[in-house]
């Protein structure tokens, strides 16, 4: 299976070069590393990303844009460095104790995921999965709970389907019933894992236009990893690039493209030539 | 050596994974509506199957037991044996391995696929914790349910061997009651529901366990379910001798 692989001589990734903005952070990430046996996936990672953003994260597949997001909420723990979410080290607490697993759990309902490919309850209708969370989290009485359903499920174009279960659903309307939860109880982060993948052109614009109309009318900050350069230049106020673990660029998406960053660069125009080399 | 390496290192990982889960039952939040769903779905599921197992074991003995009985001249006494056999041990012991094969290869099939989809990842994103949404219901329910089951199967069994000794043996109905209820104590009953529970909450600890160590694909998930009855299937029979010889110890 074929690699990709960046030389980063020149290329900003030092601590500092993450910073996007001075308002207060949602989420710091310092120096984050994360290895799975001799493949290193993360290489001392740093950045910051303020609230109310949408921070797209782009980079080839296998770079380790996932398991960014996966050190983001604990899912996987990075072997060293720090992911500070509003102030709090999610790398330091430890799942296996009561009491750090109830201060992750805490943590994690700030926020909302979109998974790659929706990661839906399978025995649960439409409306059952976007309520699922609101019954959990809230004392939201039933018909409360319907209404917000409902507004959920127009605001990503659903209307009519709640009754159906994921398996009737098209590749489309699964990630769209997936965004309606992600963002059921309204998080402080939403994070989106390939949004756009599988996703005809036009759903696929449908779901960024979702993004920022949620962004706009919620302030909801949004992480995205994505490979769609067309989605970035749509949706991001800032943009990431990682590269074979390193992060090679990041800032306000008008500057990343003034730079002309060469990775930034070769992977928007489609180049085979370039610091991003496939092995 | 490796593989006893491997094997210690899953007993350990076991036993964290069962005080976990005993930790989370003690424990808020819980999540009642899931536990009633899922001692929903193991009744529907193991009754047919549980009772199917149980009631043809009650006429074996019957069948079987008479002409030796009939040897002594104590064809009366055929349901003392019968009684004792069904309550303390066939019904505990199947019930609770068709619990095992019913029950925990789905419930391990069910977590399993959903570790293989990403749902268990995405309800930990939504702040559940999946030991007590997805596992804890599951353990409670074949706890609670193994022994019910095992209510219906005392019925069943005696009733089964009841028909095979009273109207086609002739042995006398009000001889073979009164036998078996002189012989058959509370200490016989609370011995039979004890054991239930405890296979039960085996079986629910060790599907959970198997369910969540899942990790690829669907091979990976039938190999769960399959490891599941075949794993709580020789525990059951070796508890249960163990068990049995220790209360038999005790005089109970």
């Amino acid at each position: 299976m074929a690699k990709t692989e960046i030389q980063t001589h020149g290329l900003g990734s030092g601590p500092g070069a993450g910073t996007a903005g001075d308002a207060a952070p949602a989420v710091v990430l310092e120096n984050v590393s994360k290895s799975f046996g001799d493949h290193h996936v993360l290489r001392g990672v740093s950045l910051t990303i303020r609230r109310g953003s949408i921070t797209v994260m782009l980079g080839p597949s296998g770079t380790g844009k996932s398991v960014l997001l996966r050190c983001l909420v604990g899912l996987l723990k990075p072997d060293t460095g720090r992911v500070l979410v509003f102030g709090e080290d999610v790398a330091a607490l430890d799942e296996t104790k009561a009491k750090d697993r109830e201060k992750l759990f805490a943590i994690r309902r700030r926020f909302g995921m979109l998974f790659q490919d929706g990661a839906l309850f399978d025995d649960m209708t439409v409306y059952d999965n976007v309520a699922f969370p609101m019954r959990l989290h809230t004392d939201l009485s039933e018909a409360e709970i319907r209404e917000r359903v409902i507004d959920k499920l127009h605001r990503v174009g659903l209307k009519g389907g709640e009754q159906k279960f994921p398996a009737e659903l098209s590749g489309g309307m699964r990630k769209r019933v997936a965004f309606a939860r992600a963002i059921a109880l309204e998080p402080d982060i939403v994070l989106c894992d390939e949004p756009s993948s599988g996703l005809d052109p036009v759903m696929s614009a449908t779901l960024d236009e979702l993004i920022m109309e949620m962004h706009r009318s919620l302030g909801i900050t949004f992480i995205i990893i994505s490979h769609d350069t067309a989605e970035a230049k749509m949706v991001a106020d800032t943009i990431g690039m990682l590269a074979n673990g390193h992060l090679v660029a990041f800032g306000p998406k008008e500057e990343v493209f003034r730079e002309d960053h060469p990775a930034i660069h070769q992977f928007f125009a489609r180049e085979t030539q370039g610091p991003i080399k496939v092995v | 050596m490796k593989r006893l390496i491997d094997f210690l290192e899953t007993l350990g990982a076991l036993g964290a994974f069962a005080w976990q889960v005993f930790w989370s039952t003690l424990t808020s939040p819980r999540y009642f509506k899931e536990t009633l769903r899922m001692m929903d779905v193991l009744v529907r599921r193991c009754i047919i199957p549980v009772g199917l197992a149980v009631a043809p074991v009650g006429a074996v003995i019957s069948l079987q037991g008479i002409d030796v009985f009939k040897l002594f001249g104590a064809e009366r006494m055929l349901s003392s044996f019968l009684g004792t056999a069904i309550v303390r041990e066939y019904s505990p012991a199947l019930a609770s391995v068709m619990v095992a094969a019913q029950a925990g290869s789905s419930i391990a099939a069910r977590i399993g696929t959903m570790k293989v989809r990403g749902q268990i990842d995405a309800l930990a994103v939504m702040g559940v914790d999946p030991v007590r949404y997805v596992v804890v219901p599951g353990v409670i329910a074949c706890l609670v349910v193994t022994p019910l089951l095992s209510v219906i199967t005392n019925f069943l069994g005696i009733a089964s061997g009841w028909f095979f000794a009273v109207p086609i043996g002739g042995v006398d109905h009000g001889a073979f009651m009164e036998h078996l209820t002189a012989q058959i104590t509370a200490a016989d009953l609370w011995v039979g529901l004890g054991k239930c529970a405890l296979f039960g909450l085996g079986v629910g600890v060790i599907a959970g366990f198997l369910g969540l160590r899942v990790k690829h694909g669907a091979a990976s998930v039938g190999k769960a379910a399959n490891d599941t009855v075949v794993n709580t299937i020789i525990l059951i029979l070796l508890t249960d001798y163990v068990v049995s010889m220790m209360l038999l110890g005790m005089g109970l």
